[in-house]
């Protein structure tokens, strides 16, 4: 039988010295930044029971999973996404907790993307939650933080804002199955007009059916609300535009310019999200590389209604990219050696202790000889070597 | 700035989307006359031109290493995942069909049908939304073999005249999808180079129309 005993599994990958530096520097960055808004860490097992994503509403479909079974034959998944544990543990240990609280993880999730495609299958995130609260004050905390958490990563980046409640409010007045409405919502997610037509032409014409239409090319700056209220007027979606508008006239103080973008057809494969829904993206990066919004509704499938909004960003995808543009300095190499004579090792490492004190990269030499110790100097490259006798 | 990076599928579609290009002002003769060469610039080095396969473009779209591609729909239901499909551009017209050996009655019986086919998930959806289980074989070349020589009952396959079926004495029995060429974004290019996408689609869909 063939082992594959020196090979990782597909989608996965060891990180080695300046990657492991890029990624904890990526991941510092993003946690002062955390830290400093009040955002507390947790920690949630890496396998949960499969019950835990499959709700309707989680997105995530049961071939994208990693499963095992317990010892009883339950169904385990490796943790495909961190919210929905998230939602999990607040509703369970922190129930009688002093709400809102915050939370943030740094902890990798699990996808069995289909072979081939170079997707990644283990994917470090790093997210925040704001939990028991909803409104204005609540949405913009979690917006300033993913702004700020972007630009603690990345100069050039766009961040996308939209509404879940204009597609749903628009949808709703439509006489239509929900297979019907889902295969609309992704045509929109994927700007695909052609799709959308088709579908929409089947419709019978009304205000509804027009405004939808026009939903994927409703991207850009502020004449985007002028545009779309002339459309939803007098729909619910019009309170949705509203309130977005809100938002979006606040963060015009933070003077992001073109970095600030409504994408009305923004509608997150995650069903869970309600209100406001947001996509960060990083010049260099071909993928959206953060993405959260509110998702009040997400609770009290947990039996504990209540608001709640967040967002993930995912840290390997800049990573690579600070990798790619070597803007982390990374050596492993230390300024001196000390080589111990036999009977000298103690006295050697404690002048290791020493130099290292004195901010010098000092390394004991483990080689048994002098002449191997300088070959390996050489080898290296290490300027120095010190002998203790 | 990098200029846009468009990747065309090579042969019929690059010639057609190639006169597209030219017919909206940009000077594309070293995409004309490229000898062995993968990357060319068009116009002005207004935007880069790749060639690829296909279900190439597509990958290398999603990826983001191009931030445009032009590709049969066809590819797209076969191979798709996430990107944007921007526009129609209506040329590479054909469909996907059904056939069969002519006057059977595919749909008779309780005995699961066999499908041979070049595409299998686009064979696999529609039969999935038919709640049909078949039986789905892929085959590499000339699908219309299959159902002759007794391998399976049907074929999906692309059919633009209908003459290599009639020649075999097959016919078609459902119309499975249309099927043109669409120009396709990769998702944060869309995002990142909003301005310069949108004023190249503006141009694409005038002249598409």
């Amino acid at each position: 039988m063939k082992k594959y005993l020196r090979i990782t599994p597909e989608g996965t990958k060891d990180f080695l010295f300046a990657e492991c530096a890029a990624m904890d520097d990526v991941c510092g960055r993003i946690e002062k930044v955390f830290a400093d808004r009040g955002f507390k860490r947790v920690i949630t097992p890496g396998i949960e029971f499969y019950d835990v994503f499959s709700l309707p509403c989680s997105g995530i479909s049961q071939e994208d999973m990693f499963k095992m079974t317990d010892n009883k034959g339950r169904l385990m998944v490796a943790r495909p996404d961190s919210t929905l544990p998230i939602a999990r543990m607040v509703s369970s240990r922190l129930k009688n907790n002093v709400m809102p609280v915050r939370l943030y993880y740094k902890q990798a999730v699990y996808r069995n993307n289909p072979t081939l495609t170079g997707r990644r299958n283990e994917m470090m995130q790093m997210g925040v939650e704001l939990i028991g609260t909803e409104g204005v004050r609540a949405d913009l905390e979690v917006l300033t933080t993913a702004i700020q958490t972007l630009q603690s990563v990345a100069t050039d980046f766009r961040i996308e804002l939209g509404h879940a409640e204009v597609f749903d409010a628009l949808s709703d007045e439509l006489d239509i199955s929900e297979d019907y409405k889902e295969k609309i919502r992704l045509s929109i997610e994927g700007k695909n007009y052609s799709a959308l037509n088709n579908l929409l032409d089947k419709l019978s014409p009304c205000r509804a059916v027009s405004a939808i239409r026009s939903l994927p090319s409703l991207f850009g700056g502020e004449e985007v609300f002028e545009k779309a209220q002339a459309i939803c007027a007098d729909t619910k979606a019009a309170q949705a535009l509203d309130y977005l508008h809100h938002i979006y006239s606040n963060l015009l103080s933070l003077g992001l310019g073109d970095k600030l973008i409504i994408d009305l057809g923004l509608v997150q494969r995650n069903d869970y999200y309600t209100g406001i829904v947001f996509t960060g993206y990083i010049n260099g990066i071909g993928d959206a590389v953060l993405s959260g919004g509110r998702y009040d509704e997400l609770l009290s499938e947990f039996d504990a209604p209540m608001g709640a909004a967040g967002f993930a960003i995912d840290t390997d995808a800049v990573t690579l990219k600070v990798l790619a543009d070597q803007t982390v300095s990374y050596s492993d190499k230390p300024d001196v050696l000390v080589y111990a004579a036999d009977g000298c090792e103690m006295k050697a490492i404690a002048l290791v202790q020493q130099l290292c004190g004195e901010g010098k990269k000092t390394q004991f030499c483990v080689l048994p000889t002098i002449e191997e110790t300088r070959r390996f100097a050489e080898l290296r490259g290490i300027a120095e070597v010190k002998i203790v006798e | 700035m990098q200029p846009l990076r468009i990747a065309l599928t090579k042969g019929r579609l690059e010639k057609t989307t190639i006169e597209l290009l030219e017919k909206i002002g940009y000077n594309c003769d070293e995409v004309k006359n490229k000898g062995r060469r993968l990357i060319l610039p068009v116009g002005n080095n207004d935007f880069e031109v790749v060639l690829a396969k296909a279900a190439d473009v597509i990958t290398y779209v999603e990826h983001g290493v191009c931030d445009l591609g032009v590709v049969g729909k066809d590819t797209i239901l076969e191979h798709g995942s996430s990107f944007y499909e921007l526009l129609d551009l209506g040329f590479g017209k054909c469909r996907f069909a059904l056939a069969t050996k002519k006057d059977t009655d595919f749909y008779s019986g309780y005995n699961t049908k066999t499908i041979a086919t070049k595409y299998p998930n686009v064979t696999r959806a529609f039969f999935d939304d038919k709640n049909m289980d078949v039986r789905i074989i892929k085959i590499e070349g000339s699908v219309e073999l299959a159902p002759l020589v007794g391998l399976s009952d049907g074929i999906v396959d692309i059919v633009e005249t209908g003459s290599t079926l009639k020649a075999n004495g097959l016919e078609v029995i459902e119309w499975v999808t249309d099927i043109s060429a669409r120009l396709i974004a990769n998702t944060a290019s869309l995002k990142l180079r909003k301005r310069e996408i949108e004023e190249l689609q503006k141009k694409l869909e005038a002249v598409t129309k």
